[in-house]
């Protein structure tokens, strides 16, 4: 029994230690494919169709989603501000965390439920159909043909989609301050601009870029190592979305860590800028 | 006093070594275990110079289900070899090996004298372009149209600048395959046979010297089956191309094989022309030709039977 237990613990190990260096690799190909494909024209179309599809259909959801954002944050920290007489702060809570926290995290788990769950499905059936051998069969590399313009898609839109989801997280949460909970336009203002600063807005901006990256990759391989049938396809989307969230989540805290310690080594330069 | 306390450090890490080196000293002998060969009844030992394309040796498993073998078998130029089998006896397998599109456990394999097996994926795209791969459900891409699907392996190994003729080179191809006018469709608006004629005309855009036909036939009516055998005879006779099918229709593998080789079990065990194969003595190969229920499975079925028979009758039901 403890034998078998040992045994069966093993070798889930070691395939979960295969899976972990096949996914990596697999990453890295389509990194450097990407890379490649910026090189070679006969790809860009590919990837222009992929960022219209990716980044462009995007925005609409990501302005939803950074709006409801800063008028719920408007919602809920006013009273607390309010009590204490601090509701002309209310803009650099709200403006902080939006463009700091909750405007890149949403919006790349808005991103990762809608494109996630579309790449895996469509390189899925692709799979299952054979379409993705009938394309090594004509001596084409997949990597390059459907993962790379896919990644360098996500990878160069993830910030500017941020982006809107800030900007619309911001107005939403003046709109509800200031016209809804009668904060004054003018304090609220300043408040917001002296607390948030450039290195803020601008880490936010370069989280994109990881979740971007990570949310494509990640689907991609799912797609591309999906079983057979319609369960395959579908029980991959559901591996895909729930690894892109979970990685989005992992990576945010990651950068939260690396931001905060070259903020704190470089903050005595600030005043040489 | 410092060094003392190095030694014991060096002990600690030794075990882990030791351990590391059993560890690929068992896999090594795994892996020469698998090796190991038996004969089977009609494989010859081929060349690399034997044929087009030549397997030596190949097995291949997936995790621990043997598929194929010790399969050595050499593909002659200009001459269509049939693979015939049951259902899930590794035909599919080895068609793909051919191509390398997958690679073999162990065994070498040749195309044009040349080693292809242990290429990268880079450096095989190349030697891709003399393929031709019809697939099973012709795996058309649902994204392009009939036209940009036979443009397809063109536009992805030349630069096309004249439009007009990539227009004629299209027309031509399905002209052959008897499907002209339907350039601007797409694979879901096709019937099954159509998708596989244009899959065949995509396969044949770059003027290969090998085409690969995986299941040409399957799912399809009796005429449309043999449309295709036709356009197989056709284009073997027409443009001399050397040709590879698998299949488990029987009239179609008289029809097109020059050369008709059984597999079973991941092993072949007969390999001849159509008048070999229909007197050979192997009962597997009778009952398969012949389309006949084994034994076994009519023990099976009987089995099955008797326990209908154990069932609740209607009258059972009655008041």
């Amino acid at each position: 029994m403890g034998e078998s237990a040992l045994a069966a613990f093993g070798s889930k190990a070691l395939e979960d230690f295969n899976n972990a260096g096949r996914c990596s690799r697999f990453i890295w190909r389509g990194l450097t494919g990407s890379f490649k494909n910026l090189f070679s024209a006969r790809y860009y179309q590919l990837t222009w169709n992929q960022m219209n599809i990716i980044g462009v259909r995007s925005v609409p959801v990501i302005m939803v989603t950074g709006a409801f954002v800063g008028m719920t944050l408007a919602i809920q920290a006013y009273d607390q501000l309010a009590f204490m007489g601090l509701e002309e702060r209310l803009g650099v809570l709200i403006n902080i965390s939006v463009v700091k926290e909750l405007g890149p995290v949403l919006a790349a788990v808005m991103l990762a439920g809608r494109i996630g769950g579309a790449l895996t499905a469509e390189l899925g059936t692709m799979k299952v159909t054979e379409q993705i051998e009938a394309i090594r069969s004509m001596g084409t590399n997949p990597i390059r043909y459907l993962v790379a313009p896919r990644v360098m898609a996500c990878l160069l839109l993830t910030p500017f989609l941020i982006i809107y989801a800030d900007l619309l997280g911001i107005m939403g949460g003046f709109f509800v301050s200031v016209l809804q909970l009668g904060v004054n336009s003018g304090a609220y203002w300043s408040y917001s601009a002296s607390g948030v600063e450039f290195w803020d807005l601008s880490i936010g901006v370069i989280k994109g870029f990881f979740f971007g990256g990570a949310i494509a990759s990640i689907s991609c391989y799912k797609g591309f190592h999906c079983r057979e049938g319609a369960e395959g396809v579908g029980q991959a989307c559901t591996e895909a979305f729930v690894a892109s969230f979970i990685s989005i989540l992992a990576l945010n805290f990651a950068m939260g860590l690396i931001f905060k310690a070259i903020y704190n080594t470089f903050w005595p330069l600030r005043v040489l800028l | 006093m410092a060094d003392k306390n190095a030694i014991p450090k060096n002990r600690e890490w030794n075990p882990d070594f030791v351990g590391i080196g059993v560890f690929i000293i068992i896999c090594l002998m795994s892996k020469a275990n698998q090796n190991q060969q038996d004969v089977s009844d009609e494989t010859q030992q081929v060349c690399k110079d034997d044929g087009i394309i030549v397997m030596k040796n190949i097995t291949k498993r997936f995790d621990h289900l043997l598929v194929l073998d010790n399969v050595s078998l050499a593909i002659e130029a200009g001459k269509t070899t049939v693979v015939i089998g049951p259902s899930g006896c590794g035909k599919t397998v080895l068609i793909k090996h051919m191509i390398a599109l997958l690679r073999p456990s162990s065994g070498e394999i040749y195309f044009k004298g040349d080693r292809i097996d242990n290429l990268s994926e880079n450096q095989l795209s190349k030697i891709r372009t003399s393929y031709g791969f019809l697939f099973q459900g012709g795996a058309l891409f649902d994204s392009l149209n009939v036209k940009e699907n036979i443009l397809f392996p063109v536009k992805q190994h030349y630069k096309v600048t004249n439009h007009s003729g990539s227009d004629d080179l299209v027309k031509m191809k399905l002209a052959m395959v008897g499907m002209d006018g339907f350039q601007n469709y797409y694979p879901d608006k096709l019937s099954g046979g159509q998708k596989k004629r244009v899959a065949l005309a995509r396969a044949i855009a770059l003027n290969p010297e090998v085409i690969l036909y995986d299941e040409p036939t399957t799912g399809l009516d009796p005429i449309r089956a043999d449309i295709i055998n036709e356009l197989i005879l056709k284009l073997k006779s027409g443009l001399g191309h050397t040709s590879v099918v698998v299949t488990h229709d029987m009239k179609s593998a008289y029809k097109v094989g020059d050369r008709i080789i059984m597999l079973h079990h991941g092993k072949i065990i007969a390999d001849g022309t159509a008048e070999h194969i229909k007197n050979h003595p192997h009962p597997k190969v009778q009952q398969f030709i012949n389309g006949e229920v084994s034994e076994d499975d009519l023990a099976v079925l009987r089995m099955s039977g008797s326990d209908l028979r154990s069932q609740f009758l209607p009258r059972d039901f009655e008041e």
